[in-house]
């Protein structure tokens, strides 16, 4: 049952997950080695002491130095959430190797996150996926932390990188922000632009984009699926798996959800799957390609009884170890997002979509009892930096759209658009070669054509697999995998 | 007279810049050591920097025979790196001699098998004494491995089983060599053996004709009739020797410097971090060896029955501290104790290698191996001054 209680930190906050992810750096105090998994070279890390009395936090920090001694910038990496750990993305660093050669890359775990004091209020993997027991641990944890937890938002990380940099003597650096960490970074160029020299934003939160209204979000995503699983002649088999997914969460009841397996002891699971917990799984699911992938299968064969399928789709997330700290979780979507976000909108975002409130009801329950104050955003200013925008076109938190639609304001923008990815796409293909080349040359514009190479995995077609006697879709050539999946 | 007065007198100035004049004046001896210094880091620069290139934008030309039993494969092989031809038949030895660096074959039985879930073969033909054999198992392994595990993961959701459970363990590894001292393992070895055949290579030249050359041109009869002591005429030659082949390392140091920021070191995760600090301290060491390299040069070549005889000596016998150096390397010995540093020409290798990786050499070590050194060199000029006194070194002419 562990796998259920875990579901929440794939599908529940705007983080992303990927492989290995779990964070544990060797020694403290100065400039000292240390190991993070998923990057088997040793790193610099050091703490630097930011904040006072109950609010104090030793940050931690993490420098990957360049090889090339060239004097480039060096280029920050945000972690997404709010609540996920830069030390997390450590795996990157594999796919950015040619971008370290020049420059080098650091790791600010922000307060309350990662090493730098988390604040998980005691809400882990083993923490039961149920709304009521997570929001009671909530409600303790606010009234025994809560100057703490009133402390934390994006302002006071954005002033703790900036005293970072200046703690590291770099006059100008470049940020990658992935997921919620592009919210910070395009609030760090609002009010530090001066220390700033390009931006690389994965999945992209603008400032004006209430992006927990995430129900449309992630019906597009189950659509964009749809239309490619038809344009494949093996998946378009299935027929309307969208129309059979409707039905199944109608008529989920207590029967079937105590009929779900557990896709780790093989066995029936003893905490029934609730509908909640389907819903946020199956948009969980769309984060990651390789899991999308697998729903039109799982989804008809759930429909016909055998819930196999979807419970190992549910067993990608069992052991997803992002480290999410709840608490800075709540601590900034209560203050900067959920506040603005009214009944009206919300009942317009959720027409229609499948996740229906799952997504939202796990936020507002949880500011309910995490009453921090309200921290506005003023409006953005022009900012004429070059930007290097990335979107998975089935996105299901952040599509392309968002940064459509809402970065008027950003003069210097390029934008990448990987049909059909999800959530996170800076590792797969030729994408890390792309950010490379921006970060080098800011100004030129980019040949985008490898782009359309990356493609989604195979669609499971049966217990075999994919199929391998017909061609997945009408271009597929190539396919790329092991993207932004916890694979 | 004392020594200091032996060696401020003008007779010894006036002999150490005739040494001089001659060497420098050996057009032969300067084309030597500036082709050597100069062109042999520029061919193996060169010859690296093009292999890498090579190997990162070549394309291997694929032959996928049976494509049709399983396209999914073939689309998985498409992308950078490789060329591929779809055949229906084929001979793969037939097609490997043709113009095929690698040949997929997929039997009729695949499609069939591979539903019904029998793990069905697929055949790789490569020639593993070609260059691009490796190369094509380990890219087509890697990619193909990519869809055999997506392939895995969906089988094990089927059952309605978490990845996770064929995943006993994590390994992570944590490996503690820093990109200097994984640079260690590259230009460690290389540089310091290409410094001191530099010095062997531009010192050969000028010793054998500042002795045999001498003696054949009966020049050195002269020599030795002047009110000079033994030891001064070695020292002199000496002194002119070691200039030109110090001159020859040095060079090669500055031409391997500059090469090294040619050479895509950082995509192999190595870095070259010798500083200006480092490179002065490798030319101070390279000098004491300089000295005994051109000294035992020039006692050899003394001692050889002719001038060419002296050449003949002197090719067979430079290569040998190199082989033995290369011997040294490859061999399991721990070459970081006192002895072994206080060792002529291994103490100078082990010093140079841990500078040019950037990194500290035990100084009261390198000083002290560097007096023994010094004292050998004073030891065969010693040797050398009374030979000629007993004219015993002159041989037969």
């Amino acid at each position: 049952m562990v796998w259920m209680r875990r579901l929440y930190f794939g599908c529940l906050v705007m983080g992303f997950f990927i492989a290995h992810g779990a964070m544990a750096a060797e020694g403290n105090g100065g400039a000292d080695d240390c190991y993070l998994d998923g990057w088997q070279y040793s790193l610099q890390c050091s703490r630097i002491t930011v904040g006072k009395g109950d609010t104090q936090v030793k940050l931690a920090v993490m420098v990957s130095p360049a090889l090339d001694e060239s004097g480039e910038e060096p280029l920050y990496l945000l972690a997404g959430g709010p609540g996920q750990a830069a030390s997390d993305l450590a795996i990157l660093l594999n796919k950015f190797r040619k971008i370290n050669q020049t420059r080098a890359i650091v790791l600010v775990d922000r307060r309350g996150a990662g090493l730098s004091r988390p604040f998980s209020c005691g809400i882990d993997r083993n923490t039961p996926n149920e709304l009521e027991v997570i929001s009671k641990s909530l409600a303790d944890c606010y009234l025994q932390q809560t100057t703490f937890a009133n402390s934390l938002s994006s302002r006071q990380t954005i002033e703790d990188l900036e005293l970072v940099r200046k703690h590291f003597g770099h006059e100008k650096i470049s940020l990658w922000g992935g997921s919620w960490g592009t919210r910070t970074a395009l609030l760090y160029q609002q009010w530090y632009p001066d220390s700033l020299t390009a931006l690389v934003l994965d999945a992209v939160a603008p400032i004006d984009t209430k992006v927990f209204l995430g129900a449309s979000a992630a019906e597009h995503a189950l659509q964009t699926l749809v239309r490619d699983c038809q344009s494949d002649l093996a998946c378009s088999r299935f027929g309307d798996w969208r129309g059979e997914l409707e039905q199944l969460l109608i008529n989920w009841d207590d029967s079937a959800a105590k009929k779900f397996p557990d896709p780790v002891t093989g066995r029936i699971s003893e905490q029934p799957m609730s509908l909640w917990a389907l819903q946020s799984m199956i948009r969980a699911a769309l984060y990651s390609p390789e899991a999308s992938a697998q729903l039109p299968f799982a989804i008809t064969e759930a429909g016909s009884g055998n819930y196999l399928p979807l419970a190992g789709i549910a067993g990608f997330f069992s052991d997803t170890t992002t480290g999410m700290s709840l608490g800075l979780t709540f601590s900034v979507a209560c203050s900067e997002e959920l506040h603005r976000i009214s009944e009206e909108e919300v009942a317009a975002d959720i027409a229609g979509a499948f996740i229906g409130r799952a997504f939202l009801e796990f936020f507002s329950r949880g500011c309910d009892v995490w009453p921090v104050p309200k921290r506005p955003y003023s409006k953005p200013e022009p900012r004429h930096h070059p930007v290097l925008l990335i979107s998975g076109e089935a996105d299901p938190i952040t599509p392309p759209i968002y940064a459509q639609k809402d970065l008027d304001y950003l003069s210097n923008k390029q934008h990448l658009i990987v049909m059909g990815g999800g959530h996170i796409n800076s590792i797969r293909g030729c994408i890390p070669d792309l950010i490379d080349k921006f970060l080098t040359s800011p100004e030129v514009k980019l040949d985008q054509a490898c782009v359309k190479d990356i493609h989604r995995p195979p669609f499971m077609i049966g217990a075999y697999g994919p199929e391998l006697d017909r061609r997945g879709g009408s271009d597929s050539k190539g396919m790329e995998q092991g993207g932004s999946g916890s694979d | 007279m004392s020594i200091v007065d032996n060696v401020l007198s003008q007779q010894f100035q006036a002999l150490v810049l005739k040494e001089l004049l001659e060497v420098w004046r050996d057009r032969r001896a300067l084309m030597i050591a500036l082709g050597f210094t100069l062109l042999f880091p520029a061919i193996m620069i060169g010859s690296g920097a093009l292999s890498f290139k090579v190997v990162s934008e070549t394309n291997l030309n694929i032959a996928i025979v049976g494509s049709d039993y399983a396209p999914l494969l073939e689309n998985q092989l498409h992308g950078t790196g490789f060329r591929i031809d779809l055949l229906r038949e084929g001979i793969p030895r037939e097609l490997l001699e043709d113009k095929y660096d690698a040949v997929l074959q997929i039997g009729k039985e695949f499609e069939t098998d591979y539903r019904n879930l029998l793990s069905p073969k697929v055949y790789l033909y490569v020639d593993g004494s070609s260059k691009s054999g490796g190369r094509g198992i380990q890219l087509i392994q890697e990619r193909l491995g990519t869809l055999q595990k997506t392939i895995m993961q969906q089988r094990l959701s089927a059952r309605g089983i978490a990845p996770q459970v064929l995943t006993p363990w994590q390994l992570q590894i944590r490996d503690v060599s820093t990109p200097s001292s994984r640079g260690l393992a590259i230009l460690g070895i290389m540089v310091p053996v290409l410094l001191i055949m530099a010095l062997m290579v531009c010192s050969a030249a000028p010793s054998i004709d500042t002795s045999a050359g001498e003696r054949e041109r009966m020049s050195i009869e002269t020599l030795l009739q002047q009110p000079l002591n033994g030891w001064q005429i070695i020292v002199a030659k000496v002194l002119a020797v070691t200039s030109i082949g110090w001159f020859g390392s040095l060079l090669s140091l500055a031409v391997l410097t500059l090469s090294f920021t040619l050479l895509p070191l950082a995509e192999i995760g190595v870095q070259f971090s010798a500083g200006i600090a480092e490179l002065v301290a490798m030319s101070f060491l390279l000098l004491p060896l300089a000295l005994l390299v051109a000294v035992l040069q020039i006692l050899l070549a003394l001692r050889s029955q002719s001038f060419k005889d002296a050449q003949i000596q002197l090719s067979i016998l430079q290569g040998l501290p190199v082989a033995l150096l290369m011997i040294v390397n490859l061999s399991d010995i721990k070459l970081d104790s006192p002895a072994w540093q206080l060792t002529p020409l291994i103490g100078q290798q082990q010093w140079l290698s841990l500078l040019m990786a950037g990194e500290a050499i035990p100084v009261p070590l390198a000083l002290a191996g560097s007096l023994v050194t010094l004292s050998l060199v004073g030891l065969c000029i010693l040797v050398g001054a009374r030979a000629l006194s007993r004219e015993s070194l002159l041989g037969a002419t």
